[in-house]
């Protein structure tokens, strides 16, 4: 049986997306089977980061509305094995499915699938019900911004409301140079006020824009990040990865400052 | 003197956000909360301000006697 995980943040632009695409390449790469939904519907992006945009035939719509066979609208990565793509429409809106059709979707999926993710619009509305509603868990993705931050303890409490529990934070755009000066807030500040479980942070990694840029995940890519996502996609799993590199109660700045350098 | 760094007016402002969202009152009932908590308590037993902290977390409210480890 697979699991059901909705990648979700509250505020938009914190990089939800981007973080399913490599998140869900990480695991194909880990060999397993692996399907990413975007649901936010209207505003289609996931296609555009994982470069699949030119393979859309169906979509989210279409398999809910019966329209089409769900294997009609899987695109294949072909760089991965066992990667799927099942786009969001583009010409509807949220109101196009419901929570209930969402549960049952994500119900069917995990038969062939070992992680269904599902990449949540920003917003608590019904875009975002529609996201969490077959959701076993979340990963909920944050920037060390007042605002995101504010956004992510809001989701993390409608989540926990919906009874979706065994949350995981991602940190992301850390600038170590800011965090040092004191003019950013560090992984320990924000954990500290989210209080849930650490399963990454992501530097703001130039090769992240340099991936997106080329529709490539920035896991396959020579990057600090991508090592990082691979990380976390191990402790998805269950590993138990030591935060080594980037992440460590005590040491963290010197360690992360290593890991800017050697590149 | 030193400037206050900016992660600390990052952090208070935050702190108060995220409890206002929590408990959806404003940080002036907050501290109301956190008054009348330690008025209440007081009759019953014998505390100082030092020692007393009320945190407001999503599913519940702690309030903990600094110093005291029972």
């Amino acid at each position: 049986m697979g699991e059901v995980i909705v990648i979700t943040s509250g505020k938009g632009g914190v990089g939800k997306t981007t973080t399913t695409a490599n998140i869900g390449a990480g695991l194909s790469k880990l060999g397993k089977k692996v399907i990413v939904i975007d649901t936010d519907l209207g505003l289609r992006n996931l296609d555009v980061v994982m470069g699949l945009e030119n393979q859309i035939v169906y979509n989210l719509v279409d398999v809910v509305e019966g329209t089409c066979r769900l294997k009609q609208a899987l695109i294949r990565d072909k760089r991965y094995e066992n990667l799927y793509l099942l786009p969001s429409a583009q010409t509807r809106d949220k109101t196009a499915i419901s929570p209930g059709q969402m549960k049952k979707l994500t119900s069917e999926l995990r038969e062939e699938f070992d992680y269904i993710l599902l990449d949540c619009p920003a917003g608590i509305e019904q875009g975002f019900q529609n996201a969490i509603a077959g959701a076993d868990r979340a990963i909920v993705v944050t920037t060390p911004e007042v605002s995101a931050i504010r956004d992510a303890d809001r989701i993390i409490g409608l989540l926990e409301s919906h009874q979706i529990k065994n949350n995981a934070l991602i940190i992301n755009r850390i600038r170590m140079d800011m965090v040092k000066k004191g003019d950013m807030m560090s992984v320990d500040d924000v954990t500290e006020i989210l209080s849930i479980p650490l399963i990454g942070a992501i530097p703001d990694d130039e090769q992240v824009v340099i991936g997106t840029n080329q529709g490539e995940p920035v896991i396959s890519l020579d990057s600090t990040a991508g090592k990082i996502y691979l990380n976390i996609c191990r402790r998805l799993m269950g590993e138990d990865v030591p935060f080594m590199e980037l992440y460590n109660n005590k040491g963290f700045f010197a360690r992360l400052s290593d890991v800017f350098r050697r590149n | 003197m030193l400037k206050q760094s900016s992660v600390s007016v990052a952090k208070s402002r935050l702190k108060s956000l995220v409890i206002s969202d929590r408990v959806k009152c404003t940080p002036g009932d907050y501290d109301n909360i956190c008054r009348e908590l330690y008025y209440s308590l007081s009759k019953y037993m014998e505390i100082t301000e030092e020692e007393f902290r009320v945190d407001i977390c999503r599913t519940h409210i702690l309030i903990t006697f600094a110093g005291d480890e029972t």
